[in-house]
């Protein structure tokens, strides 16, 4: 059987945080022991009044809820505001495309197609073709 | 600091009163674990802020696989953890509120009332623990969090954690010895003699 000395670091341990060799030698040592039986069961009744405070509270200071309250109350108002600006925001763009890529079309319609500027100034066109001429070189200028 | 599952379902699904009553029904308790953890009324009040504003954003999230109080014991725990990175302690043992058990008491056994009578005394006890000690002990002892959970929470590992535990006990131990002239080992004692296991 393990020693006083051995066993002392052991008895302020709750059951679930020894090992099984400790939890073991523990008990047998407190089943024979009365001084460190007397300590483990001290042990054991601080470990109930430690949780025994969980159900203790404390009054906050005055105001403290209100803040809280305000707080939360604000954090909502401040989640929902931008995502109603941003679908608002996103809904007022669609619509302002829509309308204005309609008004292009309509003047698109309204109008005849218009004629190049070369066109109405009486100039040739830039893409009308040559006629096809005898270039003359040498060659051709001997033959003749 | 118990909640009715219905409530927190009205909550999530954005009643506004529901949200309000689960606050008024909870901040006590917040209050409560984040003093506790932080040392310190201001700082908890703030902690207690913080709490809130973190559980409308992540209520949502919420899947009641746990129990609310321990979803929002967990919420204080990590704010209150974040808050004392950002904050040097300013805490002075004269400031702690000695708390006062707002629950309405049921008739409970006398071995119950024992343990609440002593977890009032400790609580000056807890408060008066160096910072590292007293927040393993009151995650650990009084909220029930895993040696894991523990060191997750605070940045530890379960080594360190199981080390502060014990130191804390054993001095929580000595020092309500002291003041209360050996109680605790005279009920412990009392207990046995009874012939109930402890």
């Amino acid at each position: 059987m393990m020693s006083c000395h051995s066993i002392r670091p052991l008895l302020p341990a709750r059951a679930e945080e020894l090992t099984l060799f400790e939890a073991r030698a523990r008990a047998e040592h407190v089943a024979t022991c009365t001084r460190c039986a007397t300590e483990a069961a001290a042990y054991s009744r601080l470990g109930q009044a430690l949780a025994a405070m969980a159900n203790l509270e404390v009054e906050p200071a005055d105001g403290t809820l209100e803040q809280v309250l305000v707080a939360i109350g604000r954090r909502r108002t401040a989640v929902t505001t931008p995502r109603v600006l941003a679908a608002a925001g996103a809904s007022g763009a669609l619509l302002a495309t829509v309308v204005v890529a309609r008004a292009v079309h309509h003047r698109r319609q309204a109008r005849p197609a218009r004629r190049p500027a070369r066109a109405r100034s009486g100039l040739p066109s830039r893409r009308l073709r040559l006629p096809s001429l005898p270039v003359p070189t040498p060659a051709l200028a001997r033959a003749k | 600091m118990e909640v009715d599952r219905e409530l927190v379902e009205a909550a999530q699904a954005g009643d506004r009163w529901a949200l309000e009553e689960l606050v008024r029904r909870t901040h006590r308790g917040v209050y409560t674990c984040a003093l506790r953890l932080v040392g310190n009324p201001d700082d908890a009040a703030d902690v207690t802020q913080d709490v809130y504003l973190r559980v409308v954003r992540k209520l949502g999230g919420f899947r009641h696989e746990a129990s609310f109080s321990t979803w929002l014991n967990r919420v204080t725990t990590n704010v209150a953890m974040s808050t004392l990175k950002r904050r040097t302690r300013r805490f002075a043992v004269e400031g702690a509120a000695v708390p006062a058990d707002t629950r309405d008491p049921a008739p409970e056994p006398s071995e119950r009332a024992e343990a609440v009578a002593l977890a009032r005394r400790l609580e000056l006890l807890v408060a008066e623990l160096p910072e590292g000690q007293r927040q393993v002990l009151v995650l650990r002892d009084v909220y029930g969090q895993s040696t894991e959970e523990v060191a997750n929470a605070m940045g530890l590992t379960p080594g360190a954690v199981k080390v502060r535990l014990f130191r804390a006990r054993e001095r929580l131990k000595a020092e309500l010895e002291a003041a209360e002239g050996g109680q605790v080992v005279a009920l412990a004692g009392r207990r046995r003699a009874t012939g109930r296991r402890s």
